[in-house]
């Protein structure tokens, strides 16, 4: 479909379009006024008189609109009676015609697309917020949208499928997710979704095409190098192209997340537990965190994902029973290998009955579902491990049963939405997964026990950046500034109990290029610094008015208010000698 | 307690009170609206006004501009009340006494709204 941003074109393709029907109009009224104005009729007094212009105008008019006021202004002569039968009939075939000319353009999908694509550039223009440009609304692109509405941050959508398209406006998002059907690869579509723009903060990019990822991240970076770059990529070539174009670009491999994911969830489920309570997934508690059994496992599907699961049950030293299919010769090899889909039978002769786990990992929803079903009639109380492939089997898979439920598309989904709004968590879990490998167990367990302790283990928690600076934390810069000392306890204290603590925990605290996970109660805040907080939504508003009111700031450090007008800073002065009093 | 806390509250409950107290009274009845109470009306506002100084708050900036609301009108009650005594050949007459107390009527809203937002701030941090 060609493209074209010139705001004038939907004007200019009605005028194209109704360039016939206008100038047949034009002259069926032109051709019938000049009759009125030489056919001779009759005034009141006798004599002669033909209509003039106006008059002649005026009664097309309102015989056009079927209103017949009558012979105005005088009564017909016989002459004037007959012109008036063939400019009438004239008119109504001319108008018809318009009108149909009309009606056609407006059901013509070329203008009807016009029509949107216009609508949607002016939607993008009117934008104040920062907001994220979409490029594809597939199953990871629509959990995205929904994890970036309920941070409120506007998306907007490109898609090529006009029914995924459809279904975006469906959807009851809490920000404006504006979306055009249109090709990513076009430069100028992706203008039009505002890429030049201050406000566009990242472009992500879903489409299922390695080219059309690898064209919207170079045009991405050659039009707004200012822009975060985020794709999704599974081939080795394309990463390496895409690395190439500069430091702001991260590309998502949905299986190596989602493989380092299981792996991580697999070898210890508390940071499956921990993930799923950030997001505040319904149901997360910090509290039940699933025990693995030890014993022996079963394995469905063996394919990428399956070899990964397999793996990692080997690092704990578990065997393992594969059921698969299977399409390569090798596998045979295996030891405990079943060249088979999984039925009762297979499951039976695969040893359910002594088994204590099993891995339902194949990339079939219904297939992995009847796998969870039968082994749960053949063995109640199995472990099971489940790999849910569409959002909308939700329902499904919540009553299923299963203790871990892995979902490829919202693994990478999450990956990409922190990437986005809370770019902190990124070493926050490099740190917690780095601590099961070292095998120091100490750490995971103090994040744990903060978390409980402050934000509480079913608690829905929000995770929110704050920037110190003048403009977002006024009041901690300014005490900064002034030489003043602000550590994390310090603004973690609650304002109607200075001896309580907010229940809210920092998470990073990023000054520079230091980071530093769970940080330490006393640090010492400095300006520039980045801190990444999870906690209580009413707690963090509280926070945040702590952050903008230096007098609040000031009595959680000291324990005293200070007096706030001139004349109480005086009288202060006078009582307490010469001392001079910060302000 | 806070002595900044104490001080404060009372001048502007303080401007309130008399604020009514001359309020009160039939509108355009000169008998029923004293000089004095007038007078200790304008002093104390302005008082109240100078302890709103300097406090940087966005509250401190809400009741500072409230305090100087019901000072421009007592302020131009009083020039009235001197143009109608002293100027004017006809004196104190009762439409006159009307636009004063009128006036006096529009900076008590204001000083409502300073006291509602005093006591609405201490309430806010239950310590």
């Amino acid at each position: 479909m060609p493209y074209s941003t010139d705001p004038h074109r939907v004007t200019f393709i009605v005028l194209r379009y109704m360039r016939k029907p206008i100038l047949v109009l034009v002259s069926v009224y032109a051709i019938s006024m000049v009759g009125w104005v030489v056919i001779p009729g009759v005034n009141v007094e006798g004599k002669p008189e033909p209509l003039s212009f106006f008059h002649a105008f005026y009664f097309l008019t309102y015989t056009a609109t079927t209103t017949g006021f009558g012979e105005i202004p005088y009564s017909f002569s016989d002459a004037q009676r007959m012109w008036s039968i063939i400019s009438l009939y004239a008119g109504v075939v001319a108008w018809l015609y318009a009108v149909g000319s009309i009606i056609r353009l407006l059901q013509n999908p070329h203008f009807r697309y016009a029509l949107a694509e216009r609508h949607f550039a002016r939607f993008v223009a009117r934008i104040r917020e920062p907001f994220v440009i979409l490029c594809g609304f597939g199953n990871t692109g629509s959990l995205l949208a929904r994890g970036l509405s309920d941070a409120g941050v506007t998306a907007v959508v490109i898609d090529k499928d006009i029914d995924r398209i459809s279904a975006l406006q469906l959807r009851d998002y809490r920000v404006a997710m504006p979306g055009i059907c249109a090709n990513a690869r076009v430069p100028v579509v992706l203008t039009d979704a505002g890429l030049m723009r201050p406000n566009c903060k990242a472009i992500v990019a879903l489409t299922g095409d390695e080219e059309v990822n690898l064209k919207i991240a170079v045009s991405a970076r050659l039009l707004n190098p200012a822009v975060q770059v985020i794709t999704q990529s599974t081939s080795e070539a394309h990463e390496e192209a895409i690395a190439t174009l500069g430091s702001d670009v991260h590309i998502v491999d949905p299986f190596q997340t989602y493989a380092r994911y299981l792996g991580a969830t697999i070898d210890n489920p508390s940071i499956y537990v921990l993930n799923r309570w950030l997001v505040g997934d319904k149901g997360a508690n910090l509290d039940a965190v699933p025990k693995l059994p030890r014993g022996k496992w079963i394995l469905c599907g063996y394919g990428r994902m399956g070899r990964r699961i397999q793996q990692a049950l080997e690092n704990l030293r578990i065997e393992t029973t594969i059921i698969d299919p299977g399409i390569l010769q090798t596998d045979d090899s295996l030891p405990n290998f079943f060249r088979s889909r999984a039925s009762q039978t297979t499951l039976r002769e695969a040893g359910i009955a002594q088994a204590t786990g099993i891995v339902a990992g194949t990339d079939d929803d219904a297939y992995n579902l009847s796998i969870l079903l039968n082994a749960r009639a053949l063995n109640p109380n199995i472990f099971m491990i489940v790999r849910q492939e569409l959002h909308m089997n939700e329902r499904l898979f919540s009553v299923a049963g299963a203790q871990l439920i892995m979902q490829p598309n919202l693994v990478s989904a999450r990956r990409i939405l922190f990437e986005l709004i809370a770019p902190l968590l990124k070493p926050f879990f490099e740190r917690v997964r780095a601590s099961r490998i070292d095998g120091d167990d100490g750490f995971l367990r103090q994040v744990f026990e903060e978390l409980r302790e402050n934000v509480g283990s079913n608690a829905v928690p929000r995770l929110w950046t704050i920037h110190i600076d003048d403009q977002s934390a006024p009041a901690v810069h300014s005490v900064i500034e002034t030489a003043g000392e602000v550590t994390l306890r310090d603004i973690f204290r609650n304002p109607n109990e200075r001896e309580q603590r907010l229940a809210c925990v920092a998470l990073v605290v990023r000054s520079g290029d230091d980071i530093r996970v769970m940080p330490d109660r006393n640090h010492r805040l400095s300006n520039g610094d980045q801190i990444l907080l999870c906690g209580h939504d009413k707690d963090l508003h509280l926070l945040e008015a702590t952050l903008n009111n230096e007098y609040t700031l000031n009595y959680l450090i000291t324990g005293a208010d200070q007096p706030r007008g001139y004349v109480m800073q005086w009288v202060t002065r006078r009582l307490n000698g010469s001392q001079p009093m910060a302000t | 307690m806070n002595l900044e806390k104490v001080i404060f509250g009372f001048f502007v409950i303080l401007a309130l009170s008399l604020n009514l107290s001359f309020f009160i009274g039939r509108i355009d009845e000169p008998a029923h609206h004293d000089v004095i109470t007038f007078f200790l009306v304008v002093v104390v506002n302005i008082i109240a006004t100078g302890l709103k100084l300097g406090d940087r708050s966005q509250i401190g900036a809400l009741l500072l501009a409230t305090s100087l609301v019901a000072d421009i009108l007592l302020i131009a009650a009083a020039i009235i009340w001197t143009f109608a005594v002293h100027v004017s050949d006809a004196g104190m007459v009762a439409s006159t006494m009307a636009i004063i107390v009128s006036l006096a009527g529009g900076a008590l809203v204001a000083n409502i709204v300073s006291v509602a937002t005093v006591v609405g701030e201490t309430l806010m941090l239950r310590r």
